[in-house]
């Protein structure tokens, strides 16, 4: 028997991560060991602290340390230049989000009583409140840091799951329409059990063919391919599915609209800009680092793919009459432009416009959702958020500056000049020209045409329409909702300004491409 | 050799996937994911067998722990449901569309 | 195929014990019969009617029988390493220390929530 070499671990390459675990399971310490009244105001310092400490580990590791140029922990977590881009646009996300979940009352009293019962009402008479929401949420976070920057399928996998199953729990503890909330929970669970099972298979296919699951193996066993296609063609296929879904591309995309209505608001926040982060980082990893040389089969596919999400989420879009509906048919619609980017491989020199393009438009589109997702927050009915469209009506002339940034929010997603979705969608097509798919190209601007509509739609209505008598009321924020809208709509101005800072780091994060 | 246990394992697999699709209670629907994950895992082992690694049976431990915390999730959650509705039936949840 | 000798014998010798004491019981026993004895067995408690489809169970049972499944299963990375314990090292002793440390917060989490408690 010859001996097994200890393997090595570079915890401070992996530190980022390793905190934001950390800090979870101290979370669930607190839940354990402090008394009722004190843990929220534990919580609330503990994630925020640790989202800020892993953000701060990421810029020492980007501006003093050095980006990585092999993987760690024995090939299995590739700490590089995207993923470090990746971690801190999580980190940042998540940390505004944290920011809107803290606001008091979205989340239910106490999740285990039934929506309407006695045991209901008694727990918001003595003012429970779940707080383990807080160190769910850094699971799901530390799920999606290690989702990006997985080198290996088993190590994407046991992310993938650890990412969402805090997710599918806290998308059923809404405190107002606990139905809608619990139902949410339930189609979410089972479609993302039924699509992780997809990509499971897909990995074992793909280990199949490969022996191996490490993604370098597989690029590395591609030219033997002899033979073995069906395997290698039934693996990607279904690895595909499991990835497409998590990014909510069509024809993977009907949970996204439900799960996005029916959860509570600040946590769709966190799943529409952190999840979608986070899946594109895996899914640039699989596609490119371990089937990048296998393109020509993959490639056919994901132009229908781009196509149909594309298509259908800017049309869907337009028979919505709810509003975080309407939201998350434009995210699905943002998810297809994205996939532009990924399918315009080639020469090294095009994948690096692609990618810095793709990281570019993720820090940007995540923060004018989060932002978006904060101002739904506000508007509200004495039953919870006012959601139907309707409600909007005349909003302009009752608040206008509420109105004016989501006003702005809107124009962001439907990329018009001077905001930051504008540079977002002009590096992604224009690396997708380089990269020849003009025609899918095309399609983008033609849906971006139509989604445009939609957002100015919502526009007229809340600004050239009159209010209704018994119109939702805006409640007056929080100092964190507050915070978060200023800091989105900021950001959003800034980076549609003065893009260059942001793109240059992008581009510098991409120069080194993936490490294998 | 080893194909009989690919072939079983993608019919188990298929079996679980159209169960998902077809079954209306939602802790049967569960269970056929459930399938779908031991499919999985039969097909690693039988390929750790064929590619003489012990990968396979590794990955298929990890999938397993995996699938227990799936399986507490999933059913908190729908024991949840239950308790509101008095029915795991997929087909009563349709608050949410359009 | 001497490697499974050992284990045939075994098996042999189980079954052979399990007949014999099975059917050597009903001669040499005592027989004393009432009525609970000839009813159908269900842990000693009288038989009672069974709603269709086994009727509902109080949650606590299920609460229990996640608890059991998720603690259970964890332990089965204690295997691989058992296995290859004194090949690891130290190494593989602080990993997996880490490891049952962090299975305990999630125990500290259960008993402290009254999870344990039947009542």
């Amino acid at each position: 028997m010859n001996d097994i070499a200890a393997p090595t671990i570079e915890y401070g390459q992996l530190a980022p991560m390793l905190l934001v675990f950390g800090a979870a399971v101290l979370g669930v310490l607190v839940e354990a060991f402090a008394p009722r009244y004190l843990r929220r105001s534990i919580h609330i310092p503990l994630t925020l602290a640790a989202l800020v400490g892993s953000f701060a580990l990421v810029l020492v590791q980007v501006f003093v340390s050095g980006v990585p140029t092999s993987p760690a922990a024995m090939g299995a977590v590739a700490v590089d230049g995207p993923t470090l881009f990746l971690w801190g646009v999580i980190a940042a996300l998540a940390f505004v989000s944290v920011l809107l979940i803290n606001d008091e009352d979205n989340f239910v009293a106490q999740a285990a009583a039934v929506p309407g019962s006695a045991d209901e009402e008694d727990a918001e008479i003595a003012g429970f409140s779940q707080t383990e929401v807080y160190p769910l949420v850094l699971f799901a976070v530390g799920g999606m840091l290690l989702f990006t920057a997985s080198n290996d399928l088993l190590i994407m996998f046991v992310a993938l799951e650890v990412m969402s199953l805090p997710l599918y729990l806290l998308c059923g503890l809404a405190r107002r329409r606990r139905l809608l909330s619990q139902e949410a929970a339930v189609k979410y669970f089972l479609l993302g059990a039924f699509s992780s099972a997809f990509f499971l298979f897909g990995m074992a296919m793909v280990y199949g063919f490969a022996g191996s699951v490490g993604l370098s193996d597989i690029n590395a066993a591609l030219p033997n391919v002899g033979g073995q296609e069906p395997l290698l063609v039934l693996g990607t296929a279904l690895l595909g599915v499991g990835l497409l879904f998590k990014i909510g591309a069509a024809p993977f995309q009907a949970w996204k609209p439900d799960v996005y209505q029916g959860a509570p608001t600040p946590i769709t926040a966190l799943m529409a800009s952190g999840t979608l982060v986070a899946a594109f980082g895996a899914l640039l990893r699989v596609f490119w680092v371990a089937l990048g040389n296998f393109d020509w089969d993959w490639r056919p596919v994901m132009w229908g793919v781009a196509i149909l999400t594309m298509v259908a989420g800017a049309i869907l879009a337009i028979t919505q009459t709810d509003i975080k509906r309407m939201l998350a048919y434009s995210s699905i619609a943002h998810a297809g432009f994205l996939l532009t980017g990924v399918i315009a491989t080639g020469a090294a020199e095009q994948n690096r416009d692609a990618l810095s393009g793709i990281l570019f438009y993720l820090l940007v589109y995540g923060i004018t959702t989060v932002g978006a997702f904060a101002i739904v927050t506000m508007v509200r009915d004495a039953g919870g958020e006012a959601g139907h469209l309707s409600r909007w009506a005349g909003l302009g002339k009752r608040s206008p500056m509420l109105a004016g940034v989501f006003a702005f929010f809107l124009l962001a997603f439907a990329g018009i000049p001077l905001t930051s979705g504008f540079f977002g969608k002009y590096a992604v097509f224009s690396a997708a020209v380089a990269g020849g798919v003009l025609p899918l190209v095309l399609v983008g601007v033609v849906s971006s045409a139509i989604a445009a509509f939609f957002y100015v739609r919502v526009i007229v209505l809340m600004f050239f329409s009159d209010p209704a008598a018994d119109g939702p009321t805006v409640v007056g924020p929080s100092v964190g909702t507050a915070s978060v809208v200023a800091v989105a709509a900021a950001a959003t101005v800034v980076l549609g300004v003065f893009p260059e800072p942001m793109l240059d780091l992008a581009d510098k994060a991409a120069s080194a491409l993936f490490v294998r | 050799m080893t194909t009989h246990y690919l072939v079983l394992s993608v019919l188990l697999f298929t079996i679980g996937a159209v169960g998902v699709l077809i079954r209306r209670n939602a802790i049967v629907a569960f269970m056929c994911v459930e399938l779908m994950l031991n499919a999985c895992n039969l097909a690693f082992v039988t390929f750790a067998r064929q590619h003489g690694n012990l990968d396979g049976q590794i990955i298929a431990f990890f999938v397993m722990v995996v699938a227990a915390a799936e399986v507490v999730v999933g059913l908190a959650i729908i024991v949840t449901i239950f308790r509101t509705r008095r029915s795991a039936s997929i087909d009563d949840a349709n608050l949410l569309k359009y | 195929m001497e490697l499974y000798v050992p284990i045939l014998v075994l098996a042999v010798l189980a079954a052979g014990f399990a007949i014999f004491s099975v059917s050597i019981a009903p001669f040499t026993g005592p027989k004393r019969w009432n009525r609970a004895k000839l009813d159908a067995y269900e842990c000693g408690i009288d038989p009672t009617p069974q709603p269709v489809g086994g009727g509902r169970f109080p949650l606590k049972y299920m609460i229990t029988a996640m608890l059991f499944i998720v603690f259970d299963i964890e332990i089965i990375f204690l295997y691989p390493w058992a296995v290859a314990f004194d090949k690891l090292g130290l190494f593989g002793l602080v990993e997996m220390v880490l490891f049952i440390v962090t299975v305990l917060v999630a125990y500290a989490y259960v008993w402290r929530r009254k999870g344990l408690d039947w009542d």
